[in-house]
């Protein structure tokens, strides 16, 4: 067995599995948590908070709006770019399709798919220097956070790398750091992929159940 | 016109023993050629092709049809319907004999002067010492634009010096199929980073350029060739080094992004002798660029005590500010330049 067929093989399907049950336990987890009980009565409705909270955590505040462009800017640029890149990226697809699903769907051109990749990794690029540039941020980062991203930007860049589809060994080193990524995603703070949700959520529901406007 | 040498000597090598060969090998041939045990006759009686197929045109009248364009004449536009080209030739010539040769030597020199500055005159610190009070210099989104830039510089850099000086540097040691793995991923890199890099100049552009327009003062800092050997020079935000830096990034920068989308997109042009310019241009254009960055490096780090406090956390010391921007420092803080320097209060 090749190390090419070991990376997209048994090390995939074992990276994928911790991701998938890591990810479910530590969401499992936290919603078991539950929240603290509210004795006061409810002026309004709490899911309707929840619900408004996630919503309205999409759009900047007014009057931070300026102060926090890069971080708007570069937040969107990465994430839907990345979303973008995963699912409708050409390989990626094929890979899914053969691997897992085992179906398809139409792919984004090759100009596309690159112009993406600029955006995707424009946003990463502006996302982590203004972790180190803002003092703030500096301060109430840690190394799972510039893990996290260097992860993240190793992943794209290998990928970006193995796009000519020329050598085996390219593909199989990106192929080594998607696990890699895989396995550490759980146990990590790039779990806000998904916890997002609940932590917006959980905000929106408070503030929603004693009538404050989000 | 070494290797044109090289070649016709070789040439000529070749035909003399060609000649000697052939004039001994048919009687040799005659005596010792014998055909194999199992040989088979394919002679069946039908008539074979043309024994003329190539007609009456020698070798050299061929490629001579193919080839179009005046060897005298570099700029001349290449002729209709040829398959090759003269220009082609000596582009190729240039880039293999003189790019590719001695380019690479350029960031190599400017560290070594580097090393050798440091080693003599030693890092510029601060008269006076630090203060302990800071003001700010940069905002964040001019850090980030910053840091964004030399990011994605650094990324295009790496892997434009493989694709440029792989084949001479890195296949000789590590092997032409390391070489062929590097090249494929540093060609793929430099393509996706290309157009980020247009958008990091235009980025570095808008925020930089207000304070980088030259100034009467920048004549002051040049007679005075910066200070670096001594003397204090008045200077605004930007001084003369600083601005001549950003424009460099600017216009080069043009280039190279001009350049580098031809080359992205060869249909955009018709006449394959911007596609051969352009490969130069960008070449000269970004190693150029590579070796005066080391500069930029140096000055911004070890070469000069709290200027890199600036771009790390957009604020820097005030006696900093007073020995190297003073006119800057005046038109912020409204306080004289000439005054003492501030000493750090000790707690």
């Amino acid at each position: 067995m090749s190390f090419l067929e070991i990376v997209e093989g048994p090390l995939f399907t074992f990276a994928a599995a911790v991701f998938v049950f890591g990810a479910l336990w530590r969401v499992i987890g936290i919603i078991r948590i539950g929240r603290k009980k509210d004795i006061s009565p409810a002026k309004a409705s709490a899911a309707a908070g929840f619900i408004k909270g996630n919503f309205r955590h999409f759009l900047p505040r007014g009057i931070f709006a300026k102060r926090t462009m890069v971080h708007i800017v570069g937040g969107y640029g990465f994430h839907l770019g990345l979303f973008v890149l995963i699912f409708f990226g050409t390989y990626h697809i094929d890979f899914l399709n053969q691997r897992i699903l085992g179906f398809s769907w139409p792919a984004m051109p090759r100009w596309a798919f690159l112009m993406v990749s600029g955006i995707a990794f424009s946003g990463l690029i502006m996302l982590w220097v203004r972790r180190i540039s803002d003092p703030v941020m500096r301060l109430i980062s840690d190394k799972d956070d510039h893990i996290g991203s260097w992860l993240t930007f190793l992943v794209m860049l290998s990928g970006c790398f193995a796009l000519e589809q020329a050598h085996d060994v390219l593909r199989a080193t990106h192929m080594l750091l998607v696990d890699i990524w895989l396995l550490y995603f759980p146990f990590s703070r790039l779990m806000h992929g998904f916890t997002f949700v609940l932590s917006r959520g959980n905000s929106g529901a408070t503030y929603g159940r004693k009538g404050i406007n989000l | 016109m070494q290797n044109l040498y090289h070649t016709i000597r070789n040439t000529l090598r070749l035909g003399v023993l060609m000649l000697l060969l052939a004039a001994f090998a048919s009687p040799l041939a005659a005596q010792n050629v014998r055909p194999p045990a199992n040989a088979v006759n394919l002679d069946d009686g039908t008539e074979e092709g043309p024994s003329n197929a190539l007609g009456n045109v020698s070798d050299s009248e061929i490629w001579d049809a193919f080839r179009g364009g005046d060897p005298a004449d570099l700029l001349a536009a290449a002729p209709e319907g040829q398959v090759m080209t003269t220009t082609g030739q000596v582009w190729r010539l240039i880039r293999e004999q003189y790019i590719r040769k001695y380019l690479g030597w350029a960031p190599l020199i400017v560290i070594g002067l580097l090393a050798v500055f440091y080693l003599i005159r030693g890092p510029m610190r601060i008269t006076g010492g630090r203060s302990g009070k800071t003001i700010p210099r940069f905002t964040l989104s001019a850090r980030v634009a910053h840091w964004f830039m030399a990011g994605v510089f650094i990324i295009l850099g790496l892997t434009g010096l493989v694709i440029l000086l792989g084949r001479p540097l890195i296949a000789p040691y590590l092997g032409l199929e390391a070489n062929s793995v590097l090249a494929s991923a540093s060609m793929q890199a430099h393509n996706l980073f290309g157009p980020v890099f247009i958008f990091a100049l235009i980025w570095l552009f808008i925020k930089f350029v207000r304070g980088n327009f030259f100034q009467w003062v920048d004549l002051k800092w040049i007679f005075k060739l910066g200070g670096f050997f001594g003397g204090h020079v008045s200077s605004r935000q930007f001084n003369f080094g600083e601005k001549s830096w950003f424009w460099m990034v600017i216009l080069v920068g043009i280039v190279i992004s001009v350049t580098g989308v031809i080359m992205l997109f060869p249909g955009l042009v018709e006449d394959v002798r911007w596609l051969q310019l352009s490969t130069i241009l960008h070449a000269l254009g970004a190693v150029g660029l590579i070796a005066v960055a080391f500069g930029h490096i140096y000055v911004g780090t070890i070469g000069m005590e709290g200027s890199l406090d600036s771009m790390l956390k957009g604020e820097v010391d005030e006696n900093w500010a007073k020995e190297h921007h003073d006119l800057w420092y005046e038109e912020v803080t409204g306080k004289s330049a000439t005054e003492e320097p501030t000493k750090e209060e000790t707690p």
